[in-house]
């Protein structure tokens, strides 16, 4: 097995990454290849260098940073909406809005209807005095007109009886044809 | 440094049964122990962000984020059980999300942040320099094999829960982690060859 096959067991050897049995096949190897204990020993060298480079202390001014800004962020969450910033923003609108519905007018006045000209377009001039072409109207039906019914005079009927002194007139209001 | 460590640093006095007090509490609206919650797995959120972002502005935006998330999912969390698990793979989604939206302007920039342990002043310079070059180091590698280094090899968590926090194969996980190694150590030898 070509020594490169065996970087990928070394390196996972390096970090005790390995079960025991293959941990024992690449020890196997590494005692009868120097060039594989000279890239474990790089491995080995590589890694403990990384984590002691890692292995500081960061400032607690940091962490508290960090904790401040989250509590900042959830109390700005957790304000009850009067002691939000922003609602007192509103606060001008909401009295204008209220002042402006006090002194509205008590009764509601119906605007003037707006006043409506008819306007026609004027005739359109034709340069050699042709005169223009009225547009086509639609056809009509002729109907005959039909009689206006007028109230007729009263017909007045007089009956003479035999008694001389009594003359009867009976009255009645004719209707139309 | 494994997960037990962590966790140990994590919650150095408080029980399964105090964390679950502690969430049921923040749950109802108690920020006290919401602060408490956070104090337990801050470094952990941090730390993690800043070695998978390499700025500290980055780490400490994204870890906002992630607090903010876990105090909106108290209920799932306290369900899960797992909350160090929860977190690592919150952590991760939001430092994705956040190199998506922030392209990386300068790398490894806030290295000079790290405080170091050592005092004498030049010593220190070297091995702030030391340092910067080790975390630049991880620039070299995929999103994913950079993910997968920090967790098994700097957070010290096992394959199976790099996997889970990375919703990938342990096969996967592995092959990850080997290549990354082998990206670090030529880079580690590159850069010591050519400056020491």
């Amino acid at each position: 097995m070509n020594c490169t096959d065996w970087e990928e067991r070394l390196a996972l050897y390096a970090g005790g990454d390995l079960a025991p049995a293959k941990a024992a096949e690449v020890e196997h190897h590494l005692a009868e290849c120097a060039g594989c204990q000279l890239f474990a020993s790089g491995l080995r060298a590589g890694l403990e260098l990384l984590q002691d480079a890692h292995d500081e202390a960061l400032d607690p001014a940091h962490f508290a940073a960090v904790r401040s800004r989250v509590r900042a962020q959830l109390e700005r969450e957790r304000r009850p909406f009067w002691r939000r910033a922003w609602i007192y923003g509103l606060v001008p609108v909401a009295a204008a809005l209220m002042v402006a519905v006090a002194v509205r007018p008590s009764r509601w006045i119906a605007p003037q209807p707006p006043e409506v000209a008819m306007v026609h377009q004027p005739a359109a001039v034709d340069p050699w005095g042709v005169p223009p072409i009225p547009p086509a109207q639609p056809a009509r039906v002729r109907r005959k007109p039909r009689p206006k019914v007028e109230p007729g005079e009263p017909v007045l009927v007089r009956l003479v009886t035999d008694n001389p002194d009594v003359v009867i007139y009976w009255i009645s209001e004719r209707r139309g044809e | 440094m494994s997960t037990l460590t962590l966790l140990a640093e994590a919650a150095p006095m408080d029980g399964p049964e105090d964390r679950g007090s502690i969430i049921a509490a923040a749950k109802a609206g108690d920020l006290e122990a919401f602060e408490q919650l956070m104090r337990q797995y801050e470094r952990m959120v941090l730390v993690t962000a800043l070695r998978l972002l390499g700025s500290l502005h980055d780490a400490q935006d994204a870890s906002q984020e992630v607090f903010l998330k876990l105090y909106r999912n108290l209920g799932k969390v306290e369900t899960s059980g797992n909350i160090s698990g929860w977190l690592y793979r919150v952590t991760v989604n939001a430092c994705h999300d956040l190199r998506r939206r922030r392209p990386v302007a300068v790398p490894m920039k806030d290295a000079g942040e790290l405080a170091s342990r050592e005092a004498d002043p030049a010593q220190q310079s070297a091995e702030q320099e030391r340092r910067r070059v080790l975390q630049l180091s991880l620039r070299m590698l995929s999103e994913k094999e950079r993910a997968a280094l920090v967790l098994r090899d700097l957070e010290g968590l096992t394959t199976e829960e790099v996997a889970r926090v990375l919703g990938s194969s342990e096969a996967t996980v592995r092959s990850q982690i080997s290549k990354a190694r082998v990206k670090v150590k030529g880079f580690v030898e590159r850069y010591f060859r050519r400056h020491v």
